[in-house]
């Protein structure tokens, strides 16, 4: 009996120091994240400087990404100095100049040709401010913000190939392969794609261009349409970035070819619009958060200057918009 | 000149005779206010910014207005000496509109040259050549073939523009050679050696027009043609100089240009409307309120200093234009006035 209730109290005790040890390993687990989460509460840029650049704010994603910045710095605590270049090239170089002299605790540069911008990010580096950028893949960046391309990639394609149920041609605009984001995207349709042998890709290609990017797809896709006059005969038109999808959707409506669809990337307003109307070809759209963006830039300054470090890149999630989300969506983005 | 003589009566006319004492009053203290005026603002505007932003005033940050203000003041400077030999009436005296798209041009040339695996010599003759050319162009439709400066010069302006696009496909074309580093790189004293360029590139340009017997008939060409022509002077020459002067100096801004922007760039004709207006607005900063050298450059120099100030101060720059907007309106009326009361 003792030694029962000794071997009993052992085993109890046993069983008890497991469940402290579980409970200590579960509150753990469960308390893991909350340090990170208590860090995030605690970010801070009280009495901090931060330069904000951008080259410009005369389109959706880049207004939305500066006000973002320029709120986010005041929310924690930190003055925000915020230049606008209105795609001015020489009035970006003077700002970064200036800005660079009045030695802010940090600059976070929003878009911008790498080329013009490069020799001054590197003459804020060596002034000793540090610099992070939105959407810039510059070597003097000690952090890029930027959408997770891959995703973005792979959620339009599964969603493509699961609308037209695994089978068809898709048509493709595949014009800026030499632009990174762009080749991302269409890499991921082909990895997609080659799971799905009944899907086939259009040969040869489109070419989509700037400028007159909508006027040009309207073109191209009508006369596709010529060359593929049967219903049936063409499932999907897919392009990198949302602006050749309008001017394909354009075309499939006036072409009366509805039973087409269209997908693309950007999530820009007149977009997205199309993606709600129940009788556009417009399927789906992923639209990326310009506003996070800007946030998450400014929380990595934050914690830059706290002392940690930063990956080289902070991936963003993007949002795909179809028809059943895109009200949603327009919202969170707080568009319309 | 000649034509503000034949406006004036018309305008006078048009007004009551009772408020004559109190316009010419009126004109009197434009006048005043203009001649003395400018440089007390001035004045105030710096002294302000130095009290507001303690950066301000230091010689680090003026280094940085001059030299952001060397592309602007090099092209302002240029379009001055038209104004000077075609007269300051703004719709039939002398302008040159195509400044900006040059200089636009001359800096793709300049970085497409380098592209091509040649030196900064060459690119640099490419470009000096090619903002020449234009100019010659320009002086042709104005002194040959008669063209007002306005529409001569619009006309060139397209084209130039058109000829950036087909050869830059309307892309940035970046260059990067040991000289445009030099450029846009400190020299002596921490100061830009853009800031230097622009000071010196003023001191001869001022020497030139301000000091010489050809700035004197320049002047005399501009203000008054007939009299200029009776006195035998070379006056289409004189003229047609002026545009290639103007042209050379788009080209001179076009390398400034290539080494602040690390290359090419698309939006030069952005600069138009800047350049005339610095180049309008200089006119304050003289004596008697005439187009000259330093009151151009004074008046690029104000421009710049206004949008550093507030940038220092954390005001949004696009108040900047409200400003500049507000000045000219102020000086237009304010000459407008003092002529009225001259005729």
């Amino acid at each position: 009996m003792d030694n029962e209730e000794k071997s009993g109290f052992g085993r109890r005790e046993l069983l008890k120091l497991s469940v402290l040890a579980g409970t200590v390993a579960a509150g753990a687990g469960l308390l893991r994240p909350q340090p990170a989460f208590a860090q995030a509460g605690e970010l801070s840029l009280k009495g901090k400087r931060i330069g904000i650049s951008t080259a410009g704010t005369d389109h959706f994603f880049d207004l939305q990404a500066y006000n973002a910045q320029i709120e986010e710095v005041k929310r924690l605590g930190g003055e925000p100095i915020a230049v606008d270049a209105g795609r001015n090239d020489g009035k970006l170089v003077a700002q970064l100049q200036t800005l660079i002299a009045q030695k802010p605790d940090a600059i976070v540069q929003l878009l911008g040709t790498l080329t013009v911008i490069d020799p001054w990010l590197k003459k804020a580096r060596d002034a000793g401010i540090p610099v992070l950028t939105i959407d810039v893949g510059s070597t003097n960046s000690l952090n890029n913000s930027t959408s997770d391309n891959w995703g973005i990639g792979k959620d339009l394609a599964l969603q493509l190939v699961s609308d037209i149920g695994g089978e068809g041609n898709i048509v493709v605009f595949n014009g800026f392969y030499g632009v990174t984001p762009c080749a991302i995207r269409y890499d991921q349709l082909v990895n997609v794609v080659k799971y799905f042998p009944k899907v086939k890709i259009i040969q040869p290609e489109l070419r989509d261009v700037i400028p007159n990017t909508v006027q040009d797809a309207f073109t191209q896709i009508t006369a596709i349409l010529n060359k593929y006059p049967e219903k049936g005969s063409i499932k999907a038109v897919w392009s990198a970035w949302d602006i050749p999808q309008l001017g394909a959707t354009q075309a499939l409506t006036a072409a009366g070819r509805t039973e087409i669809k269209t997908y693309g990337v950007d999530g820009s307003p007149e977009v997205l619009q199309l993606v709600a109307d129940p009788s556009s070809p417009a399927a789906a759209d992923v639209a990326q958060q310009p506003a996070e963006l800007g946030r998450v830039a400014i929380q990595n300054v934050a914690r830059l200057l706290a002392g940690e470090t930063l990956p080289r890149e902070t991936y963003i999630p993007a949002i795909l918009a179809n028809k059943a989300n895109v009200k949603e969506v327009s919202k969170k983005l707080g568009i319309g | 000149m000649s034509v503000d003589v034949s406006f004036t009566p018309t305008l006078g006319a048009e007004n009551a005779a009772p408020q004559s004492r109190r316009r010419s009053w009126g004109g009197q203290a434009a006048a005043i206010a203009l001649r003395g005026g400018s440089f007390v603002a001035f004045a105030a505007i710096l002294l302000y910014f130095s009290l507001a932003a303690p950066f301000f005033f230091t010689l680090g940050n003026i280094g940085n207005v001059l030299g952001q203000s060397a592309i602007l003041g090099v092209l302002a400077i240029g379009l001055t000496v038209v104004i000077i030999a075609g007269g300051s009436n703004v719709v039939t005296g002398g302008i040159d509109l195509s400044v900006a798209a040059n200089m636009g041009f001359s800096a793709a040339v300049y970085a497409s040259v380098i592209q091509l695996g040649y030196g900064d010599g060459p690119a640099v003759l490419a470009s000096l050549s090619t903002g020449a050319l234009i100019g010659a162009v320009n002086a042709f439709a104005v002194v040959v073939v008669g063209v007002v400066p306005l529409l001569a010069t619009l006309a060139v302006m397209n084209v130039v523009a058109g000829l950036e696009l087909v050869l830059t496909q309307n892309t940035v074309v970046p260059a990067t050679t040991d000289f445009l580093s030099f450029l846009s790189a400190a020299g002596p004293f921490g100061l830009p050696v853009l800031a230097y360029g622009l000071l010196a590139f003023t001191a001869v340009a001022t020497a030139v027009v301000q000091f010489t017997p050809t700035g004197l008939r320049l002047y005399a060409t501009g203000e008054f043609p007939d009299a200029a022509r009776a006195a035998g002077l070379p006056v289409r020459r004189l003229i047609a100089g002026s545009f290639l002067a103007s042209g050379v100096c788009a080209g001179l801004a076009g390398i400034l240009s290539v080494s602040y922007l690390s290359g090419s760039t698309t939006g030069a004709g952005d600069m138009l409307l800047p350049v005339v207006v610095t180049a309008l607005l200089g006119t304050v900063f003289s004596r008697r309120l005439v187009p000259t050298i330093t009151g151009t450059l004074l008046s690029a120099l104000l421009v710049g200093f206004l949008v550093n100030g507030f940038q220092l101060m954390n005001i949004s720059s696009t108040l900047v234009n409200g400003v500049q907007g507000l000045l000219i309106i102020l000086v237009v009326s304010a000459t407008t006035l003092l002529r009225r009361q001259e005729a």
